[in-house]
């Protein structure tokens, strides 16, 4: 045992085997690394990126009723909303300004909101020269809702993201994930 | 001598010491940390840390909010175990109000409360060799925490700042992909921890600078108010997941590890045994997760009505409304401590309620202050080069230190 240890310890044992390691994630077949500029990375759905503001297909104006929760929610108070009337009289926000250099990306607004008409998209890859890019007023906003929530993706969204808490959230059903041992996932 | 060299080091008349700033922008201090050291040539004669740079008044901004929307304030304490965080304010506001999550919820909690800890384990495994000089460990142990934090991308919609808990429960259900994902995780995961323990465990240079680096006595862990990983280096065996069960930590199986030395080496070692059980304890609780509520059906109080009735039912809008607006009314008023186990160590919220919707008074306990504290101890009378080791070993964030 002993002699075994200092012929290991003279043939600098250990770190002949940390370098092979090393060595065999070498080859590029082994490469976990994402190029990433070259390779872009595609959020999954439901990723908390930039906000949208949800356009009404029938009106073709926002869905925002400017009732104000979502402003009230917000914990790094970024969301601005000036009310007023429309010719109708209905109440709508005039101005909705969302400061995104101040987002914490939490997504309690879409959770708050009671008609579901903020939303936040998958994209993140956004930058600019000054803090007024980062001022997103309404106009911004819905356009990034036809950018981001094109067709049908945008009622996805709501019926798998924004619905939450929904009424089977608050009790058992059969639809639950839960564990079915090893064998099932290996022939998938 | 430039005016800058002559502000950062100085020489006293009468003294032969140096004086060092080491930090805030060091590499090695993880985070803004600053350390005054009072060098005689390599050795350390006094050290003396200084913290603040990174204070944003968490607790003083929690005041300002609701309990519901307080809790992303959480994650950016200790910001790379931030479902930890959620998850100890979840429970912390739960006490205060006297609900209980469903089973359910509690085991997905505690599922995702483990991979945060492996993830933040990982980064300190990473960081700490990085310091050392042993740079591969730090390519291998972030493949595998982003594995994790692509998991938390899926089920929450972010990597790292998740906001996934809520009062009462948890925000969505786990899908079956993410369950299967975090069972085959946990499963091959111990292999991942033997190429760790290959390049790092028997490595001669690794060896030479934690074994007997940076001791802390049992008594020294309990006299200066260590707690995680840092005391049970020292050969206490206090873990708040067994002392004060929390969530589903009751339910499941883990061992405890603790060192015997109290040195830098005896806490990597406590912390690579914390990560097999980690992996351990997500493998119990997928297998064991049962089918129920996700949120307390009990408790329409606190959470938010289900969407679905909010415009179609006048009584679930109002109720949306006035919890928005004023917060979840309904705390006793008192005061109420919840200790929970983060990857640090203790993490306490302790809140004062009077019986309005935002805490009255919101103290955090946070162990990377205390564990800062106790760095004079550690490199009081060694070398240089340990300090770094020493600040690596206490695995401290400042986010959560400063608050
Ligand atoms: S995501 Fe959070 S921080 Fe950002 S606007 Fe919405 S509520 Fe405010
Ligand atoms: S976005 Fe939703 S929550 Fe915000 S003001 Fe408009 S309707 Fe209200």
């Amino acid at each position: 045992m002993e002699f075994k240890k200092i012929v290991k310890t003279i043939l600098f044992w250990e770190i002949l085997q940390g370098m092979w390691l090393t060595l065999s994630n070498l080859p590029p077949w082994n490469a976990v690394t994402r190029q990433y500029p070259k390779e872009p990375r595609y959020s999954d759905p439901g990723f908390r990126g930039l906000h949208a503001l949800v356009r009404n297909p029938d009106t073709g104006r926002e869905k925002c009723i400017a009732c104000g929760l979502c402003a009230a929610v917000c914990p790094s108070r970024c969301i601005t909303i000036h009310t007023g009337e429309d010719d109708k009289g209905e109440k709508i926000a005039e101005e909705y300004e969302v400061d995104v250099l101040r987002c914490v990306f939490c997504a309690f607004c879409v959770e708050a909101c009671p008609v579901g008409a903020i939303v936040l998209s998958e994209h993140y890859e956004y930058s600019g020269y000054s803090r007024g890019d980062f001022y997103f007023n309404k106009e911004r906003l819905l356009d990034n809702w036809d950018t981001f929530f094109p067709g049908e993706k945008g009622k996805w969204y709501m019926d798998n993201i924004w619905k939450h808490p929904n009424a089977d959230d608050y009790k058992a059903h059969d639809d639950q994930a839960v564990f079915h041992g090893i064998q099932k996932e290996e022939k998938q | 001598m430039g005016k800058i060299e002559e502000y950062t080091v100085k020489r006293d008349a009468d003294r032969t010491d140096l004086k060092l700033n080491m930090g805030p922008q060091h590499p090695a201090t993880h985070g803004v940390l600053r350390l005054e050291l009072d060098l005689d040539g390599e050795i350390i004669r006094k050290c003396t840390p200084h913290i603040g740079y990174l204070h944003r008044g968490t607790e003083k901004l929690g005041e300002d909010r609701t309990y519901i929307s307080a809790l992303p304030l959480t994650d950016r304490l200790d910001y790379i175990a931030s479902m930890n965080n959620n998850i100890g304010y979840c429970v912390a506001v739960e006490k205060l109000f006297g609900i209980e999550a469903p089973e359910r919820a509690k085991y997905i909690r505690t599922m995702c409360a483990e991979l945060g800890r492996i993830s933040s384990h990982l980064l300190w495994l990473a960081t700490h060799a990085l310091d050392i000089g042993a740079m591969t460990v730090f390519l291998y142990a972030f493949r595998e925490r982003a594995m994790i934090m692509e998991m938390f991308e899926k089920l929450t919609g972010a990597r790292l700042t998740v906001s996934y808990p809520r009062i009462g429960g948890v925000r969505n259900d786990v899908t079956q992909e993410f369950i299967d994902r975090a069972h085959a995780f946990a499963d091959e995961f111990p292999t991942h921890m033997e190429e760790y323990e290959t390049l790092i465990d028997q490595n001669r240079i690794w060896l030479k600078r934690t074994k007997g680096i940076g001791i802390i006595t049992a008594d020294e862990a309990i006299n200066w108010g260590l707690s995680g990983p840092m005391i049970r280096g020292s050969g206490i065996a206090y873990d708040i997941r067994k002392h004060e069960p929390y969530d589903a930590y009751k339910d499941v199986e883990f061992e405890v590890p603790i060192g015997t030395e109290g040195d830098v080496y005896d806490r990597y070692r406590v912390r690579m045994i914390e990560l097999r059980q980690s992996a351990l304890i997500i493998k119990q609780c997928v297998e064991k997760l049962p089918r129920g509520a996700i949120l307390d059906p009990n408790a329409p109080k606190f959470t938010l009505p289900p969407k679905e009735r909010v415009m179609t039912d006048m009584e679930s809008l109002i109720h949306q409304f006035v919890l928005i607006t004023k917060g979840p009314m309904t705390a006793q008023e008192g005061e109420v401590y919840v200790a929970t186990e983060l990857p640090k160590g203790e993490f306490g919220y302790y809140f004062v309620s009077d019986g309005s919707g935002k805490p009255y008074r919101m103290r955090l306990r946070a162990p990377s202050f205390v564990h800062a504290s106790v760095l004079p101890l550690m490199c009081e009378g060694g070398l240089i080069a340990d300090v770094i080791a020493n600040i690596g070993t206490l695995d401290i964030v400042l986010g959560e230190c400063d608050r």
